[in-house]
């Protein structure tokens, strides 16, 4: 396994990193991923901002900043959590991000969504490594709680006047996996609805 | 709107054909935290560079392939500098 590890793109690295810190429902381990996040901010000299929505729930934002301030800003969004695990049906520790012979890295949250999380940096410190500037500011935010409906999270942090202060004019956030060729982008997605059904005996 | 009323859509799917990425564009079975944002007043498209890629989510054996990981980050360092490269829009102030 080690020895798998070698010579292994760093990105990839940083990728298996994040999987292995447990920031898994329904108690996530949210502390060690912000730390993670301040160091990688410090790694690309990102700007980094902590805006706690609620007790022990902080939105972390990895800031880059555009050469036109009055445009409105480019928001690329990640959830932090995952949801858990049933640890009996799997056949690698979910937290361990085991990669086999053919790159197949396994572990919650290898999809849903810290891939994306840590693409949008690795794409960010290529760029700036190519000497790269643009006019719009790219914010990276990366939020608790998505995983139990974002009301400790993204709700929060949309009604917070450090949101405002991004003056976010598109975002991306995460998508689904494709088994075809083709990836699919998604412009919508369902209202949530919840249900809670009472029965009464008798 | 997916279609060149929406200049972020118009520039998303731009440099998807530059890649010869082929892109379809759905409404999500589910619900995350973009429609806070939209909500917000803020347009999002929700997009996981994953294709030749079982849904997996939330299953056991959720997996990535690293190669499929590493082609996300070139598809990311194409739409970034696109994306944040918009001019000015017509609302925007």
């Amino acid at each position: 396994r080690r020895q798998l590890s070698e010579g292994e793109h760093p990105g990839v690295t940083l990728f298996r990193q994040y999987l292995r810190i447990r920031t898994v429902q329904p108690e996530p381990k949210y502390d060690e991923a912000v730390l993670f996040l301040e160091k990688i901010a410090k790694d690309l000299g990102l700007e980094c901002q902590k805006v706690e929505v609620a007790p022990g729930r902080v939105v972390t934002i990895l800031t880059w900043q555009g050469t036109d301030p009055s445009l409105r800003s480019l928001v690329l969004n990640s959830h932090t959590d995952v949801v858990p695990v049933f640890e009996e049906h799997w056949n690698h520790d979910p937290f361990e991000a085991f990669k086999d012979t053919q790159g197949n890295i396994y572990a919650r949250g290898a999809q849903d969504m810290k891939c994306v999380g840590i693409q949008y940096l690795e794409a960010v410190r290529r760029l700036k490594a190519e000497g790269k500037c643009f006019p719009r500011t790219i914010h990276l935010t990366f939020v608790p709680d998505e995983e139990t409906g974002g009301h400790q999270g993204m709700e929060l942090f949309v009604k917070r006047p450090e949101f405002q202060a991004l003056r976010a004019g598109f975002a991306l956030d995460e998508g689904l996996a494709s088994p075809t060729e083709t990836f699919t982008v998604f412009y919508s997605e369902r209202s949530p609805w919840w249900l809670h059904v009472t029965s009464s005996g008798n | 709107a997916v279609d060149d009323s929406n200049p972020w859509w118009t520039e998303f799917s731009r440099v998807c054909r530059e890649m010869n990425l082929s892109i379809k564009p759905e409404i999500f079975s589910a619900a995350t935290d973009s429609r806070f944002l939209r909500a917000a007043g803020v347009p999002a498209l929700g997009f996981s560079p994953m294709n030749r890629t079982p849904v997996l989510l939330h299953d056991h054996n959720e997996f990535l392939n690293e190669a499929v990981f590493l082609r996300g980050i070139d598809i990311y360092a194409r739409l970034l500098p696109a994306l944040a490269s918009m001019p000015a829009l017509h609302n925007e102030c």
